[in-house]
């Protein structure tokens, strides 16, 4: 269970996160959806520090550190046991697919080499990447490219994986091969919070969705709760605009 | 009447000029090596807004690109004697200062120098480096200084290749200012020669070729590694299309 308490942003007088509290389940496939520029991938990247919150604590088993003033250990620490998937994936572009995955395991995780490249290829393998193992990123597509960044993120075997909405650099073709991935992910048990504007993908995938407006949580419940009977009416504004963009312009 | 250009001794005296090749390129890539890991802490430290050192390193690149080398060739040349005079005075050393050899002053003089026009290309390289990629390090556990070993480094030397390349050769060129400092390397050794034969234009001739085929010769390697060091063009061939599905 990872416990997030009264966590705060904002960017000099725009308040992105107000006092945010936030519980994450283990196994929860939980969506964060809401209009652009609601903070949803500030609230994200707050969880791994990557963006350095006011207020607000984290605890997760073992470990419990305040996120607007913490050390280098804790936060390594914290690093270690999230991992995130970017919108533009983010490799290292001079290193090929299989060294990307080995990257974090060796560095990090202080594998040794044999025993990082197995892993690795195991994880390649499972995005179905393993005879483009080594390719260097710019020789990939943009689907196997963020496949590749998957399989980096899971390589690390986190608690917790974030993914800032993995699909939305995308060309709609390729968007399909990356959503099996996470989805294969998500029905492996992993915890992951999602960013991500594929309503479709969020329904099907999801367990839980919460809605953010004005750096708050308007919505909390199951995709169900919150698609079909959504409590606020900023929230109902906002799937009934979904939904009319996705409909099909006629109908006989 | 003797010949007004004897071309012949252009090309007879090259092997004696080249016998301090080596005190030439000693002083290059010595001053270079130590001008690079200067110009490396110099670029950190600008980036990572350091406090006080980053004042502090603003001022030093200020003072060395805006006074010529040959000025702080000899301020080296005068100033170090003095500093360890002053420096015998107050502690009581014995340090002495005629054993500090005349290579030592270009040598410091130089590398300073480098530094500051490096550490301007290695601070450039060090940003062009897309911060998605810092980003991913970090979210991966990496800390920086694992971040800049590892992804920040290999990828900023593809980009500052070919200006410290250039700064490089241009060094090379630098050093036969060295004689100022009386350091004798080629440029010294040639007025050595022209002395006693009174032929300085064919000297002058000579250390010009000789200096042109080192920097040629540079430009070659530098492309070499350039080319080694970059991304290969072409794609590792997949044997078993679509053996790997979803």
């Amino acid at each position: 269970m990872i416990e997030i308490k009264n966590l705060s942003k904002r960017f000099n007088n725009n308040v992105v996160l107000d006092g945010i509290d936030l519980t994450i389940h283990e196994g929860d496939v939980l969506a964060i959806i809401g209009p652009s520029g609601t903070g949803k991938s500030t609230l994200l990247r707050c969880i791994n520090r990557l963006e350095h919150p006011e207020s607000g604590t984290l605890s997760m088993e073992g470990l419990e550190i305040d996120l607007a003033h913490s050390d280098k250990k804790a936060l390594v620490e914290l690093r270690k046991r999230t991992s995130m998937v970017f919108q533009t994936f983010n490799l290292f572009s001079k290193k090929t697919a299989l060294e990307n995955v080995m990257e974090g395991l060796l560095v990090v995780k202080k594998m040794n080499k044999k025993q990082a490249r197995e892993t690795a290829e195991q994880e390649l393998r499972n995005v179905g990447l393993w005879d483009w193992r080594n390719h260097y990123p710019r020789h990939m597509s943009g689907g196997q490219q963020q496949r590749v960044a998957i399989a980096r993120a899971l390589a690390m075997e986190p608690e917790l994986l974030l993914l800032d909405e993995p699909t939305s650099a995308l060309d709609p073709e390729l968007v399909g091969e990356v959503l099996d991935t996470i989805r294969q992910a998500a029905d492996k048990g992993y915890t992951m919070v999602l960013v991500s504007h594929e309503m479709n993908f969020v329904r099907k995938v999801a367990n839980r969705v919460i809605f953010l407006d004005g750096g708050k949580i308007l919505e909390d419940g199951t995709p169900r709760e919150v698609f079909n009977h959504p409590k606020s009416e900023r929230v109902r504004d906002f799937i009934n605009r979904i939904e009319r963009m996705s409909a099909p312009e006629y109908s006989i | 009447m003797n010949k007004l250009f004897d071309l012949e001794m252009v090309f007879t005296q090259i092997p004696d000029l080249l016998e301090y090749l080596p005190v030439t390129l000693e002083l290059a890539v010595g001053s270079m090596i130590v001008s690079l890991i200067l110009g490396l802490i110099l670029a950190l430290i600008r980036i990572r807004r350091i406090p006080v050192l980053r004042q502090l390193s603003s001022f030093y690149i200020s003072i060395l690109r805006g006074t010529p080398v040959l000025v702080q060739l000899y301020v080296t040349y005068f100033g170090i004697p003095l500093l360890l005079k002053a420096i015998n005075y107050r502690y009581g050393t014995s340090y002495n200062v005629n054993a500090v050899p005349a290579i030592l002053y270009a040598f410091v003089a130089l590398a300073v120098n480098e530094s500051a026009y490096n550490a301007e290309t290695i601070r450039a390289a060090l940003q062009s480096v897309p911060q998605g990629q810092v980003e991913a390090a970090t979210a991966l556990g990496m800390t920086y200084f694992q971040t800049l070993r590892r992804v920040i480094l290999p990828e900023a030397i593809e980009v500052a290749l070919p200006s410290l390349g250039n700064s490089f050769i241009g060094l090379i060129k630098g050093t036969s200012l060295a004689f100022t400092c009386a350091v004798v390397e080629m440029m010294a050794a040639g007025k050595i020669i022209a002395g006693r034969t009174y032929r300085y234009f064919e000297v002058y001739v000579s250390l010009a070729i000789i200096y042109w085929v080192i920097t040629i010769t540079l430009e070659q390697l530098i492309r070499i590694i350039e080319k080694k060091i970059a991304i290969p063009e072409d794609v590792p061939e997949i044997r078993e299309q679509g053996g790997a599905a979803l």
